[in-house]
């Protein structure tokens, strides 16, 4: 196959299959925000410091705006639109409509950032949600170190990581 | 923020990877190989890296293999560091298993698995590979240094005949011809292999397949850094593997003597962040050779590690960030931190113990 500045690319986002054709460069996160709308995952630094746009990449926490869509073709992404369970699908029916208005049901670890009130601004929280899920799924029971540790790769600029902590290891005790 | 422009291909096998190579270099284009992207792809959207090809190399399976023999480890350069350090031994009917008494590389190794803890972020270690962190040259890089220390070794595929780079003194694996034999492949020191800045022995059309290094003896390792709070690139970071004598001489009349005194038999120390390329600290580790780890000692090995074994002072790195000086002197430190952690757990590790 030879080179080529447009590129086709296919792949499952939150579930459902998705195809496009796109300039080379585009960035992962850009293909979900503009050409997918799915605009939960945010563009921070730009400069795979601050976390913000963590998607899950086959099933592992990735910055999104430090892969090209071309390399993710084939593969599967959830993004944070991803972990709320559908309304209607089967799935936790009996808790679509009550606490949560019938938009679907918040994962554990997003219930646990509402719960401890993790967020200020909200904007990091998209990747501290996805980058929390991670550590999770790796290690079900951190200490606070380690929670500290594993968001090493989430900036937070109202510096709100008290309760961040406080939500990754409530959701840690939710879960476990 | 993006890169400009560029045309993308993802190569199915390494002989197709090596053609997209050669087909932009005839067609005067500058190429890019990508595989984790971590260092390229920030470099590509802040405009210092402007390749007009970027060849995707992800999907080529003999650059996953990764496997040891009874003497060494070979990791595919396509591993991750998240693999790497998650890598644990299997049998055959994937059980878990113990390889000397280890349940996984970062195991065996502690000076690997001190890096891969805290090399960039969780997410970056999740996509970056170790032929990346080799292939970019990077003066501050955390893996080359522990790499560095365990005298590892790089295999570059290539068309045939193209190159000539100094081989490995022990190539221990044997040179079997490869699936394709349009590719050659060749293994060199990691040490002849770093260059500069940025700067290595690989050429445009070369493709680092594996890296490699041999089983540690008796003995301990660590890796020791202090890293910029933002970057969490180390200013100075400090690898060291320590052999301690042991096992038992037999001399020609029968006579037995255990070699097991205590002493160290050798230790590599290698520095990354102060200079242009990571570099083995050579007059430090002559100080060490068959001395006593006492802190006196490795105190004086420690205050070698910025010079040359002719006692001359290496040209370091200095910047905005931190002075030259300055990082002599952290490395200086993590010399002696990373000296006396690998010394405990190689006591720890020791079956009679009591190793100070």
């Amino acid at each position: 196959m030879p080179a080529a500045r447009d590129v086709s690319v296919q792949l499952t986002v939150n579930g459902a299959t998705r195809a496009a054709t796109v300039p080379a460069r585009t960035l992962l996160v850009h293909f979900l925000r503009d050409h997918l709308r799915l605009t939960g995952t945010h563009v921070g630094c730009d400069t795979t410091q601050c976390g913000a746009c963590t998607v899950a990449l086959d099933g592992v926490a990735v910055k999104s705006c430090t892969v090209l869509a071309a390399q993710a073709d084939g593969h599967e992404v959830t993004t944070i639109e991803g972990l709320t369970s559908q309304p209607g699908t089967g799935q936790d029916a009996s808790q679509d409509i009550g606490q949560d208005g019938g938009c679907g049901r918040l994962h554990a670890v997003q219930q646990a950032f509402q719960d401890e009130h993790a967020l200020q601004c909200g904007y990091c929280t998209p990747g501290m949600v996805m980058a929390v899920r991670q550590l999770l799924a790796d290690h079900p029971s951190p200490t606070e170190d380690e929670v500290r540790h594993a968001l090493d790769g989430n900036i937070c600029r109202c510096t709100g990581y008290h309760n961040i902590v406080a939500a990754a290891l409530s959701a840690a005790k939710r879960e476990g | 923020m993006f890169p400009i422009d560029f045309a993308y291909a993802r190569a199915r096998s390494l002989d197709e990877a090596l053609d997209l190579l050669d087909e932009a270099a005839e067609a005067g284009q500058e190429a890019k190989l990508i595989a984790g992207g971590q260092s390229l792809l920030p470099m590509m959207k802040l405009r210092l890296a402007v390749p007009e090809v970027v060849i995707d190399i992800a999907d080529l399976d003999e650059l996953k293999r990764t496997g040891w023999t009874g003497s060494s480890h070979t990791i595919g350069a396509l591993t991750t560091y998240r693999q790497l350090a998650r890598q644990r031994y299997a049998s055959r009917d994937g059980t878990p298993a113990l390889v000397n008494g280890s349940a996984g590389l970062a195991d065996e190794v502690p000076a690997l698995g001190d890096a891969l803890a805290v090399l960039a972020d969780p997410q970056v270690r999740a996509r970056g590979t170790v032929g990346g962190a080799v292939a970019h040259g990077d003066p501050a890089a955390d893996l080359p240094a522990v790499l560095l220390a365990l005298d590892a070794e790089v295999v570059i595929a290539a068309r045939p005949g193209r190159h000539e780079h100094k081989p490995a003194p022990f190539d221990h694996i044997p040179r079997r011809p490869g699936p394709e034999p349009t590719v050659d492949r060749q293994t060199m020191l990691l040490d002849d292999f770093l260059q500069g800045i940025y700067a290595t022995d690989l050429a445009e059309d070369e493709i680092i397949t594996h890296v490699r290094f041999r089983k540690a003896g008796a003995g301990g390792s660590a890796y020791e850094k202090f890293p910029h709070p933002a970057s969490h690139l180390p200013l100075a970071g400090v690898a060291v593997v320590v052999t301690f004598k042991s096992g038992p001489l037999t001399d020609a009349d029968g006579r037995v003597t255990s070699l097991d005194d205590g002493s160290i038999a050798h230790a590599a120390i290698a520095v990354t962040g102060i200079s242009p390329r990571p570099y083995r600290a050579r007059a430090a580790e002559a100080v060490l050779k068959d001395a006593f780890p006492t802190a006196d000692t490795l105190a004086a090995a420690a205050a070698q590690v910025a010079r040359t074994p002719d006692g001359a002072e290496l040209s370091l790195l200095g910047d905005q960030l931190a002075s030259a000086p300055y990082r002599a002197h952290l490395a200086e430190v993590l010399t002696r931190r990373a000296l006396s952690r690998a010394i405990t757990r190689a006591g720890a590790a020791s079956p009679i113990g009591g190793k100070p």
